[in-house]
């Protein structure tokens, strides 16, 4: 068995599945409280990424920064995702919230639309060109080995850790603060809730608030691990994302973070050993996700759906 | 809030709902009886000429109504020769016809598919091998659309089982990665390197890869080539005016009853001796051969199957059409089609776009603003705001004035005094496009005279950024940008799209 | 004489809860039976476990001798039973008329590509249902007659909504009908009109009928015979004055502390 192929497809599997986790967890917490699919999730997570782009030129771009590497990595994070964050209320408070009790389908094609507006105005803005994080400059990427085959780099590192250090601030947020109790009372019955006393509006906007800064943290990871984003990099991410907290079990965070992981390295599995695997690894996740659905419906850690009748 | 929470219910509305028994807290969702009487009390206020409109057209019968979709298409041949003109709509019928499927899934079955555009891609692909320079067969038609047809509509069959086991937004997912599966999928299966390599035969050129499928043939009937984009356009006329009829006589029928009440609420179907998971599959088949035989049409047209176009932009467009046509009307399609595809199309150079970008604008102001002179006194507020804030640019910053507008004609040289062009725009402009946005979101917050008021600076700032920015990229990125936002605009004023009635639901 | 409906020891639990436990229930052809039981008592799911939405855990339904359990909804509805909704599910937006004849889709058989080719038996078939749905709804008398016919049903009142279910209902071609909670949300004069209307669908239209009642002047006026239900077992069954006053049946609606000072 050829080791460093496995362990190489190991590390890349789990450095994605990082990024995919973190897009998840937006899709699963929006989606247990609103019941709605925000398709627009994959675009602020492109948007976060450009934010970082923009404040590292600011910062002098990666060859004349004016801070160090790290910390100039740190404030791309702080500010992309407090911006992101600040998207996704927006979207939220404009596109959604009118549409809370209209039809089923009103609120998925807005969604859909967000998307679309999102995705072209970086076209029409950005353009469809690469845009470089010059990660090398930037940081100075060094790999590690630890034996002959398995190889990690900081920046996979990095990745691998600020997305399971922030998924456990997540949860500590959800479990420990009053407002993340409000959120999970809100998930469980969102009527009840309300008669509670509860702010809906105020916890779906902090909702929405986490789920967007945390896409923003994945789009900035991607652009450290590969070195580029570009403008249409959201679509096909939060299809994954999406397909990770379905795996998962939508509603679940440990379950997001599970199917994120488990979608990376199906991906980096498949591009590296099943036929046709490097151009083909999205159809094998597809794949992963129709098995999923018709052996185990609710995900991996979901729950089952009631259906009173 | 949003009124839709504690709106008033509309006069004319329900006599606001039986009280609710006491013993089920958990009957009825909370803001749900408000949005009823809402919806009942709009229906009732389209007074006026609209109302009456609305009124004579649901009293004419199907006939003329279909007479009078579909005549204005039929008579347009005999009133231009224009080869351009011909082309654009035949693309509006195709995609009319496109849209009509995606209906009977969407509107009529309320299966939120995503991956619709598909099967109008494996329609001309599959074409395309069978009748291509490209592949080395020739297939006639009277055979290939067929065989395109019965395949499509198992490939829909395929996509449909999924929905035996999901619902709504799990459905959507899958159906879109299908879609994404498949631009994959036609982008690589070019028998190169990285593709498969299938059992017993090998590696295959089957789409050509990201080069497309080229040399597709025209169709051939028993022979007969259509060769012209006019026998095109009356081929597919004459098919979506067949296809209508159909739709017509099944949406009355026990099947169309049956999706309907299925969209309505599944589970209760099914106890109404409704076959839900049947019905779905033949939504499914029925939306999947309809995109096929169209993806047929396109091919041939095109000669050429080619992957970008079939892509999340055609199902945007596709979508935009259906919804502003109203979700299960069928005649609405044709006039969603005319105006997303046909309009934008028709008025492809920049000067036209800014025609019909201003009118759309000043059309917008005078239907949504009431009373009358409301949206007068915007316009003139907006008209000398803007002469002022050109004047003032002149004297204190030259380069706001510098640029021109190209090409203009008339519109574009009075334009030129009053909007500012600054002569290097990329990032003013960004900001600029980003402020609208914003100005965009909080004027919906305001109310009566405050939003009046705020509307002139953001008309304004339209302009501005749609000379600078937006008219660089008509039919590309702000074409979508437009029918982006248009989905969201008419989802949030009009769930159930333009023409279409408005829908209640009960959660 | 055989029983039309019969539940043959079904027992149903979700999760740890024990809602169906070794239930028998049988209803006669002609019969008008109650069932009556305190909140959760497991009334709406025998419903439920009937009609095939739920699959019973053990036991079986059997309906004019045939096994019905294990069969789809759709497929039960054809056999003979038809059924309204406690959380009234009607077809909103669709007219009154629509909302009866879809529920005629199991007698009809016409495919859709006869009715997009307007082939005789698709137009017989439609002329036929349209019938059957006018004379369901006028068993309604003025309630929903005329003009109501093409109204949306989600403009019904709350009254009207509940007869509508009855009328669908009755459209599939039932023989018997289940009927869960038929007043609920009803004003007296109401709850008086639809106590005669069970009634005569027994007399006139000859359904057997089981139904779910909180009202218990309506149980009293409509019942054959009434069934206690509490927790999913069967406490008490017969007459109405018996299961009225039966110890089991008063310590399951007030308590058992009531119970004590009762007795
Ligand atoms: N699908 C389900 N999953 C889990 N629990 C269920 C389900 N359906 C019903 N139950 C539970 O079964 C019990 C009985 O419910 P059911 O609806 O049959 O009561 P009921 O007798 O009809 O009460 P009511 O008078 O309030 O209508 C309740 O505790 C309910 O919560
Ligand atoms: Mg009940």
């Amino acid at each position: 068995m050829n080791w460093s192929l496995f362990f190489g497809e190991l590390v890349s599997g789990l450095t994605l599945g990082s990024i995919y986790a973190l897009i998840a967890l937006g899709y699963t917490m929006v989606y247990g409280i609103l019941k709605l699919l925000n398709f627009a999730h994959g675009d602020v997570y492109m948007v976060g990424a450009f934010v970082g782009f923009f404040v590292l030129k600011w910062l002098g771009g990666p060859l004349a920064p004016a801070v160090t590497g790290w910390l100039a990595v740190a404030i791309m994070f702080t500010v992309a995702m407090l911006a992101c964050g600040a998207l996704g209320v927006g979207i939220e408070r404009f596109a959604y919230r009118p549409l809370r009790n209209a039809p089923r389908i009103a609120p998925l094609i807005s969604a859909l639309g967000v998307s679309i507006f999102l995705q072209n105005s970086a076209l029409l803005l950005w353009g469809p060109q690469f845009r470089d994080y010059d990660t090398f400059d930037l940081v100075g990427v060094k790999s590690y080995h630890i034996g002959t085959n398995f190889f990690i780099s900081n920046v996979q590192i990095l990745t691998i850790s600020v997305s399971i250090g922030l998924t456990i601030l997540l949860a500590l947020v959800i479990s420990r603060t009053r407002t993340g109790k409000a959120m999970r009372a809100t998930s469980f019955d969102r009527d009840a809730a309300e008669m509670m006393g509860i702010s809906i509006d105020r916890v779906i906007s902090f909702t929405f608030f986490l789920g967007s800064a945390l896409a923003a943290a994945g789009g900035i990871m991607f652009g450290l691990v590969f070195g580029q984003i570009f403008s249409l990099m959201g679509f096909t991410a939060g299809l994954k994302g999406f397909t990770a907290a379905v795996v998962g079990g939508i509603g679940s965070i440990p379950g997001a973070v599970l199917g994120g992981f488990l979608i990376g390295l199906t991906e980096a599995f498949a591009t590296g050993y099943l036929p046709g695997g490097s151009v083909y690894a999205n159809l094998y996740v597809f794949a992963l996700l129709i098995v999923m659905f018709l052996i185990r419906p609710t995900g991996l850690l979901g729950s089952p759906v009631i259906q009173k009748v | 809030m949003s009124s839709l929470g504690g709106g008033q219910p509309g006069e004319g509305g329900l006599p606001a709902a039986a009280p609710e028994p006491v013993d089920a807290p958990d009957r009825v969702k909370v803001g749900v009886d408000e949005w009823v009487a809402e919806a009942e009390g709009r229906r009732a206020a389209r007074s006026g000429l609209t109302g009456a409109l609305v009124r004579v057209w649901e009293r004419l019968p199907a006939p003329a109504r279909l007479a009078i979709l579909i005549g204005p298409f039929a008579i347009f041949p005999f009133i231009t020769n224009e080869g351009n003109l011909y082309r654009y709509g035949l693309i509006t019928i195709i995609y009319a016809l496109l849209a009509l499927g995606l209906n009977v899934v969407v509107g009529f079955a309320g299966l939120l598919d995503l991956g619709y555009v598909a099967f109008f891609g494996v329609g001309a692909y599959l074409y395309g091998i069978m009748a291509s320079g490209h592949s080395g067969h020739h297939l006639q038609a009277e055979i290939a659309i067929p065989i395109v047809v019965i395949s499509t509509a198992l490939f829909g069959l395929l996509l449909g089982l999924t929905s035996w086991r999901l619902l709504g937004d799990y459905l959507a997912i899958v159906t879109l990665f299908f879609l994404q599966a498949f631009v994959i999928f036609v982008n690589n299966a070019n028998g190169g390197l990285n593709d498969f390599s299938y059992p017993f035969v090998g590696k295959v050129d089957l789409t050509g890869g990201s080069n497309g499928l080229d040399q597709i043939d025209p169709l051939n009937f028993f022979g007969y080539h259509i060769t012209t984009t006019k026998g095109y356009y009356f081929f597919t006329l004459i098919s979506i005016t067949l296809l209508m009829t159909m739709l017509y006589f099944v949406n009355g029928s026990r099947t169309g009853r049956a999706w309907r009440a299925l969209r309505e609420d599944p589970l209760a179907a099914e106890v109404m001796s409704v076959p839900v998971n049947r019905l779905k599959l033949l939504a499914f088949m029925f939306g999947a051969a309809t995109a096929g035989f169209s993806g047929t049409i396109y091919g041939a047209v095109q000669s050429g199957a080619f992957p970008g176009d079939y892509d999340v932009g055609l199902l945007i467009t596709i979508y935009a059409i259906v919804i502003l046509g109203g979700l299960g009307s069928i005649g609405g399609v044709v006039i969603g089609a005319l105006v997303v595809n046909g309009a934008p199309e028709l008025l492809r150079s920049s000067s036209n776009a800014r025609f019909l970008f201003y009118g759309v604008l000043l059309l917008a102001l005078f239907i949504a603003m009431r009373p009358w002179y409301k949206p007068v006194v915007v316009l003139l507020g907006t008209i000398a705001f803007g002469f002022a804030v050109h004047g003032i640019a002149s004297a204190v910053w030259s380069r706001g004035t510098a640029g021109h507008i190209e090409g203009g004609g008339q519109l574009g040289r009075a334009l030129e005094h009053w909007v500012l062009l600054p002569r290097n725009t990329s990032s003013i402009a960004g900001w600029a496009y980003f402020a609208l946005i914003v100005a965009a979101l909080v004027l919906t917050l305001l109310r009566g005279w405050w939003r009046a008021l705020a509307l002139i600076p953001t008309l304004y700032l339209a302009s501005f950024v749609w000379e600078n920015k937006l008219v660089e990229q008509v039919s590309g990125a702000t074409r979508l940008i437009l029918l982006g936002g248009l989905l969201v605009v008419i989802m949030n004023v009009r769930p159930s799209g333009i023409f279409g009635t408005s829908r209640v639901e009960i959660a | 004489m055989a029983a039309l409906l019969e539940l043959r020891d079904v027992s149903k639990a979700f999760g740890g809860l024990q809602v169906i436990d070794h239930l028998n229930l049988h209803v006669d052809e002609g019969e008008i039976v109650s069932v009556i039981g305190p909140n959760g008592a497991g009334k709406t799911t025998v419903f439920n476990l009937i009609t095939g939405i739920y699959h019973v855990d053990s036991g079986e339904i059997v309906f004019e001798g045939d096994k019905v359990s294990g069969l789809p909804p759709h497929a039960i509805t054809n056999r003979g039973i038809a059924r309204t909704f406690q959380t009234l599910r009607l077809f909103l937006n669709m007219t009154v008329l629509e909302n009866v004849m879809a529920a005629e889709y199991g007698q009809t058989k016409a495919t859709a590509l006869e009715a997009m080719l307007q082939l005789p038996r698709a137009r017989r078939e439609e002329k036929r249902i349209r019938k059957v749905a006018e004379e369901k709804l006028a068993f309604f008398g003025q309630r929903l007659a005329g003009y109501r016919h093409d109204q949306p049903a989600y403009s019904l009142s709350y009254a009207n909504r509940r007869r509508l279910e009855i009328a669908r209902a009755m459209a599939t071609n039932a023989r018997l009908l289940l009927l869960d909670e038929p007043a609920a949300g009803m004003n007296p004069h109401e709850t008086h009109e639809i106590t005669e209307l069970i009634g005569k669908l027994r007399d006139d239209a000859d359904y057997s009928i089981l139904v779910i009642e909180h009202d218990m002047h309506v149980v009293e006026g409509i019942s054959d015979r009434v069934i206690a239900l509490d927790h999913g077992v069967k406490i008490a069954e017969g007459l109405f004055d018996e299961v009225a006053t039966h110890p089991l049946v008063i310590e399951a609606y007030l308590g058992v502390r009531a119970e004590a000072e009762a007795v």
